[in-house]
């Protein structure tokens, strides 16, 4: 069975919903510190009063998407409040419909900020030695099944997801000789507030969950137990992986 | 830069605790990784514009050798 100590503290961006809100409250239930990152005050307590240990779950009201080259010193500062970390899921993201006839460059640059150099820097504070406890440390990262098969009006996004998990895999290699893990996660449509949007059904996303997904949407349990598992100890002969995670959609 | 600052600098290059000075054995580091010399030669060329090979560290035997290389 998959278990946690309180001693490993895991910090899970996004937690304020969706699948960082399914991943934080899982690994709280299974025994992990969880420092829930978001940033909404209101939503975040609401996860905490939710939570199966709200002694173990902790809460960090903060906007990634602002000041991004800072964020290796927010991550000290982190590591001198809670001590080192075992891991990072990483779920914070932003959706973006953007055909290609509307793409604003200023625009797009904000969505590789907030998708790609916000969980780039956070990762980079993390990977320090001194900020992490080295040998069966884990980071999972929400990409996207958009970074390998193309949804029309997803390519800023599709962009964005697939830098984020090509760095990380070349990251995983570089730290894999200090026992360190790093995978991400490749889901379809999953049901969350993001993919629910009315601009995301505008462009169709019903249709391609009833076309392309037997098993329907995905629900955020089937992100979040896998992001878990290799986040644990069972999954240690794992690394540097692109996981697909799409309700039978290659069938 | 200065002497001092490069140290400084080198801290976190090296992402080390150890207490770093001029004759700082670099082989006594247990930060001194293959990385972890990637890292210091992409510091190097960034900061004065030396292009080292990882051969180059052979001879190099303390922090207050790099300091050298670097014209500090």
């Amino acid at each position: 069975m998959i278990s946690f100590t309180k001693d490993q503290k895991y910090i899970v961006t996004g937690a304020s919903s969706g699948i960082g809100e399914g991943i934080a409250l899982l690994l709280n239930e299974l025994g992990a510190t969880v420092i829930a990152m978001g940033r909404n005050e209101e939503r975040l307590h609401d996860l905490k009063s939710k939570a199966h240990d709200p002694e173990a779950m902790f809460l960090e009201v903060k906007d990634l998407s602002k000041d991004i080259g800072t964020l290796p010193d927010y991550v000290k500062e982190l590591r001198e409040k809670y001590g080192k970390f075992s891991g990072m899921a990483y779920s914070a993201g932003v959706t973006a419909v953007a055909p290609v006839q509307v793409i604003d460059y200023e625009y797009a640059k904000r969505i590789f900020e907030i998708n790609y150099f916000a969980p780039i820097m956070m990762t980079k504070g993390l990977l320090d030695r001194r900020n992490n406890v080295g040998k069966g440390a884990s980071f999972v990262y929400l990409s996207s099944l958009d970074a390998l098969v193309s949804t029309r009006g997803q390519t800023l996004y599709a962009g964005s997801k697939a830098a984020l998990s090509a760095t990380i895999k070349g990251m995983a290699r570089e730290v894999a000789f200090r026992g360190i893990r790093m995978n991400s996660l490749l889901p379809s449509l999953i049901k969350t507030p993001m993919t629910t949007s009315a601009e995301s059904e505008k462009y169709g996303a019903k249709e391609v969950v009833d076309e392309q997904h037997p098993f329907g949407w995905g629900r955020v349990e089937d992100v979040a137990n896998f992001a878990v598992f290799l986040l644990s100890n069972k999954a240690t002969f794992l690394s540097g992986q692109k996981y697909i995670v799409d309700s039978g959609g290659m069938l | 830069m200065t002497r001092d600052e490069f140290l400084a600098e080198m801290q976190e290059v090296l992402q080390t605790d150890a207490e770093l000075t001029a004759d700082t054995v670099l082989a006594d580091l247990d930060e001194w990784d293959s990385l972890s010399i990637m890292a210091t030669m992409a510091f190097l060329d960034k900061h004065f514009g030396i292009k080292m090979k990882l051969a180059d560290f052979r001879v190099l035997s303390t922090l207050g050798d790099i300091m050298d290389k670097a014209g500090l």
